[in-house]
């Protein structure tokens, strides 16, 4: 018997061996996703109401021009979300920006943005998640735990699978390696490849790493033991098909991305090192890729008469800190549960259009709520996975909640 | 009230990293105003020793504060076996965004990871629930 495998569109890693049951559009059984995944396509608590401006039913029309009325009288509008959006709806939002002179942004603007678009600009080696399914030898995970927020990463790509030319597995043949300030559940399978190291000491673990690799002595000003950081640069050396996946852990602890180059370009002197970040949305690569392809930049842009402006004052952050934006289009985001609060109560000083299938913190403050079709689930399309390769799929049920693309067009069209 | 007691209330300052928690991202799915995304978000994790020195029993309520916001959640003893007093860790949440500096340096980047609190025992007091 033929199987009819979906995609599931819980996290970046596009699973796409996703077996399901369903009766009269409603999904009554999920196999093989991890819990996420099945809380995803199965378990998504809808909201109850489908259009709604200040909180009172409407129908589709008087929503989409309501929206329409919001963001034509905006001087500037804030366009942000996107993560969990096609790639089609994606260049949508896009164009709908460049019409109304938007801010537009996502949330890689405070995630892993800076290393995405190093990795687009081709300044850093990168590989397919295939790629180290058959090949890798050396896995590390740094400031990230897949366990937790990437679930079947370890399983189906990189540590327990037999790839074509790792048969012998995890057993004999693959290292996992995790750098950490806590023991993650990661960490727990890393064994005694768990490095941990104090909060803020990543740029200096890195350059005692780099010591280690040119055959110096490796010294941390927290005293890492250096017997321990030489087996680590030994492994690395030895390594013939490594990989690093960087996570918001790391990011977020150096003040820039100079360390991670350095240690990238000496592994790759000795050995063959890749990285690919820990991407968290099911298509924030394709966000960036789908912005830098129209802009030359992967998010924080602002639009103006033809042209592009950009920099970390056009971040949803910034912008929101500085009171810059005067209207909101949040599309399957909820700012008001992600953001700091300090800078998310702003967000409740001005209309909000709050496009998504459930009920959220943003949407519960909306002047304008859209009930739309959950991509993956019930829209299909295509999305650009943590690794770069495209995603395709159709949707597991129908729905007459309309797709994300249809009330983009139609918020264009009223305008 | 006694205001003696009140001045010896033990308080500690924390230096809280954020991380993901699968079971707390599945329960976001399913309702994210639900007791169980509540349940799983609104924790702190503490060093044993931080536990005793706050004199709060493990499923107990403590305060978290500094100049951004407050927050009343459910502290926990974090399970690691190498000690890590003054640091504490809480899923990403809400809860723990109430706590994040607006103090970017420009950068667009929040320290989610980085939040400084002092904690005191709540004495009782619930869990704060989400903004509705």
């Amino acid at each position: 018997m033929e199987k009819n495998y979906h995609v599931c569109t819980g996290c970046g890693l596009l699973c796409d061996d996703i077996e399901v049951e369903s009766e009269k559009n409603i999904v009554n059984k999920v196999y093989t996703a991890c819990r996420v995944g099945v809380a995803h396509m199965k378990e998504a608590r809808r909201a109850e109401a489908d259009f709604l401006v200040d909180n009172k039913p409407v129908d589709e029309d008087t929503a989409t021009r309501e929206a329409a009325s919001i963001l034509k009288n905006a001087r500037n509008p804030l366009i942000f979300g996107l993560g969990t959006s096609t790639n089609e709806t994606q260049k949508i939002a896009i164009e709908l920006a460049k019409k109304i002179n938007a801010t537009l942004d996502d949330t890689s603007s405070f995630c892993l943005g800076p290393l995405v678009e190093a990795l687009i600009q081709d300044k850093l080696k990168t590989c397919t998640l295939d790629d180290i399914r058959n090949k890798a030898d050396v896995i590390i995970y740094w400031g990230t735990d897949p366990s937790d927020s990437h679930p079947r990463q370890l399983s189906k790509h990189t540590y327990f699978p037999r790839g074509s030319e790792k048969q012998r597995g995890w057993e004999e043949e693959r290292t996992a390696i995790a750098i950490d300030v806590r023991k993650s559940h990661t960490a727990k399978i890393c064994g005694n490849y768990f490095f941990q190291i104090p909060p803020k000491g990543d740029a200096e673990f890195i350059d005692a790493l780099i010591a280690g690799l040119s055959g110096k002595l490796p010294k941390t000003s927290y005293n890492y033991p250096p017997k321990k950081l030489l087996e680590l640069a030994n492994i690395l050396k030895g390594a013939k098909f490594g990989v690093i996946f960087v996570g918001r852990g790391l990011i977020y602890s150096l003040e820039n991305l100079e360390p991670l180059f350095k240690l990238m370009k000496i592994l790759n002197e000795k050995s063959n090192f890749h990285l690919i970040p820990m991407v968290g949305n099911c298509n924030t690569m394709g966000f960036n890729k789908n912005l830098f392809a129209e802009t030359g930049y992967v998010n924080s842009i602002k639009f103006e008469n033809g042209t592009v402006k950009h920099g970390p004052e056009y971040s949803v952050v910034e912008s929101l800190k500085a009171k810059t934006v005067d209207a909101a289009l949040v599309i399957g985001s909820d700012p008001l549960l992600i953001l700091p609060g300090s800078i998310a109560k702003n967000m409740l000083e001005i209309p909000v259009i709050s496009v998504d299938h459930c009920e959220t913190l943003t949407s519960k403050h909306s002047k304008v709520y859209i009930n739309t079709a959950i991509s993956g689930v019930e829209a299909g399309g295509s999305a650009i996975r943590m690794d770069g390769v495209k995603v395709s799929f159709e949707p597991v049920i129908e729905t007459n909640h309309p797709s994300e693309e249809v009330i983009l067009k139609k918020i264009m069209e009223a305008l | 009230m006694d205001f003696g007691s009140f001045l010896s209330a033990p308080e500690i300052q924390v230096k809280v990293i954020t991380y993901r928690d699968i079971f707390q991202d599945k329960a976001m799915f399913e309702d994210r105003f639900g007791e169980e995304y509540r349940d799983l978000s609104a924790v702190i994790k503490l060093d044993p020793e931080d536990l005793k020195q706050l004199n709060v029993k493990k499923g107990e309520t403590v305060i978290l504060k500094n100049s951004f916001g407050k927050v009343v959640v459910k502290a926990e003893e974090s399970g690691y076996e190498t000690p890590h007093r003054g640091i504490a860790y809480m899923p990403k949440s809400p809860w723990s965004n109430i706590l994040v500096s607006d103090e970017t340096g420009g950068t667009g980047v929040p320290k989610f990871k980085d939040i400084s609190v002092t904690v005191t025992s709540a004495k009782g007091e619930k869990v704060t629930e989400l903004m509705r």
